[in-house]
């Protein structure tokens, strides 16, 4: 069932096509890998899906729901959940409290609800030490807090933005675990942006490729890798 | 500090104040009255400031409570202390219907708006001569609110600061303490997370809003007269703002220490150095910002954290 489409996905800023025409769906269950060079219009993809900033051009559906003009929290209630390349914890409140946020007002929970919900999904996602200041987490709990906090909306879509970045071989090991459990489990369809390949390779069921916020790839990941337009995106015409 | 211990403080603090007028002295008492003032409006400044806007608008609406409270019983013969519930009130409809025109505003344009508009209500009531009496300003000729006693003036403007305070601990305890923290922290990420962004900090700033026009009632029925110039004093605006930042702000307690102290030292300077305690204001505030940017409630809690570390 496809949970997320995209039309002819555009975004402009003045004279800068940084999404450009792109067209896409995601399955439930699915885990789909968002690849492509610095400056491809990834996170911008995202940014638009997730309603941070509004498309030029295009449609977007959700559950077969045009939401392409809808306002961000009101994507975030409806069950579209995602992460930042660049982490911002809550300071002034604590572990446990950040996870709660989402499911405040996502979910429109109670306190005391979220508060058991948030200690529930940390568990799951093996964070302890929940009434720490987030200046004091390690950074794999720093990511596993973005993620539980991502998972606190009980989202049906869940982006992941260069999540595992800054982590090493073995805390990456854990989250590729941790991310395939939960999507599992949940049903969920995710997108992950990612520069580590090894990741990509081990994460997803499929990948699109993104070059100048053009589309050019999209399929498994053993074809796309061998696909000559992501090659020359990648390292350049004449390379290898 | 330990949680008994400041809670006992606390209801000390909370009886002190209570039972001040039956054995303080008419000068104490006024003292207590204009720090209790000056901390309800602190807490309301600190209360819009964990959403991280910061408002130069506290005498704007202080001045709007207090005309809307003073004129309701000169024109309209409202009775005085419904006329206090009436600015609070107004205040938070003014707050309602500018908060969906300046709430989209940021950082100083938020601030340097509020400000434009304080003064916008203060030429306003200046020029609306025969409704407002003008720069003369008006007095209450009969019926000034319990008979001016002074005892009960006093227990009023605690009423007041009650108010603030309770709205501030609801703030704290409340969603609105995640809504608002996570507003300031980071906006985008607070979408992502479900929360209507303008929604909450309309909310915010219509409440605390209304709670400084509650005060401004307050304070022009404790006096019985309104000029313009009095009631949209600059001091409304700055010796909260001043109090919240030496105390600790995104606190209760912050606001509540800092205009303890910030008005027990000016109430001494102004017998010493008079007119001259402004300056010491100003000095305080530029101490606090290069040293201790998040005030005595930072000293506090380092002491009793490297405290915890010892016994540890």
């Amino acid at each position: 069932m496809i949970k997320l489409k995209t039309e002819n996905l555009t975004k402009r800023f003045l004279g800068l096509v940084a999404v450009n025409k792109v067209s896409f769906s995601m399955e439930e269950g699915e885990i789909l890998g968002i690849i492509g060079p610095n400056g491809a219009g990834k996170t911008t993809f995202i940014n638009l899906i997730s309603g941070i900033i509004m498309p030029t051009e295009g449609l977007i559906e959700y559950n077969g729901l045009d939401i392409t003009y809808m306002p961000a929290h009101e994507r975030a209630r409806r069950g579209i959940a995602r992460t930042y390349q660049l982490i911002h914890p809550l300071e002034n409140l604590t572990l446990i409290e950040n996870v709660m946020v989402g499911s405040i007002f996502a979910k429109g929970h109670s306190l005391k609800e979220a508060r058991n919900k948030a200690e529930a999904l940390c568990h799951e996602l093996g964070l302890t030490g929940l009434d720490r200041d987030t200046s004091r987490l390690t950074i794999l709990e720093v990511k596993k807090m973005e993620i539980a906090r991502a998972l606190a909306n009980e989202p049906e879509v869940l982006f992941l933005d260069e999540v595992m970045a800054g982590l090493n071989a073995d805390e990456m090991k854990e989250l590729i675990a941790i991310v395939q459990r939960v999507a599992l489990e949940r049903h969920l369809a995710v997108g992950v942006i990612e520069h580590v390949m090894g990741v990509i390779r081990e994460l997803t069921h499929r990948v699109i490729v993104l070059e100048a916020g053009e589309l050019i790839a999209e399929g498994k990941y053993e074809e796309v890798s061998n696909n000559p337009r992501v090659i020359e995106a990648y390292l350049g015409r004449g390379g290898v | 500090m330990n949680r008994n211990v400041s809670r006992i403080f606390a209801v000390l603090f909370g009886v002190l104040a209570v039972t001040l007028p039956f054995f303080a002295g008419d000068y104490p008492l006024q003292v207590a009255r204009n720090i209790m003032m000056y901390m309800a409006l602190a807490i309301t400044w600190d209360m819009l400031l964990r959403s991280g806007q910061i408002s130069f608008g506290i005498a704007g609406l202080f001045g709007i409570g207090a005309y809307s409270a003073i004129l309701s019983v000169i024109r309209a013969g409202m009775p005085a202390w419904f006329s206090i519930l009436f600015a609070a009130i107004f205040s938070g409809v003014i707050a309602f219907v500018i908060g969906f025109l300046i709430l989209r505003l940021r950082g100083m344009y938020f601030s340097i708006v509020t400000l434009a508009l304080g003064e916008i209500f203060r030429i306003i009531i200046h020029n609306l001569h025969d409704f407002t009496g003008g720069p003369e300003g008006v007095v209450i000729q009969k019926g000034v609110i319990f008979g001016g006693n002074a005892n009960s003036l006093y227990w009023l403007v605690l009423a007041g600061l009650a108010v603030a305070l309770a709205a501030s601990f609801w703030f704290e305890k409340s969603k609105i303490h995640f809504a608002l923290t996570a507003i300031r922290n980071n906006e985008i990420s607070a979408q992502s997370s479900g929360i209507d962004i303008f929604r909450w900090l309309l909310l915010a700033f219509v409440v605390t809003s209304a709670i400084q026009g509650l005060l401004g009632g307050i304070f022009v029925q404790s006096y019985g007269f309104a000029t313009p110039d009095a009631v949209f004093s600059a001091d409304f605006t700055l010796l909260p703002l001043a109090m919240a930042l030496l105390g600790g702000v995104y606190s209760t307690t912050g606001p509540i220490f800092g205009a303890v102290l910030l008005g027990l030292v000016s109430e001494w300077l102004k017998l010493k150095i008079p007119y001259g305690h402004l300056v010491v204001y100003g000095i305080i505030i530029v101490i606090v910002i290069l040293f201790m940017p998040q005030g005595l409630r930072q000293l506090v809690r380092r002491t009793s954290h490297s405290a915890d570390g010892r016994s540890a």
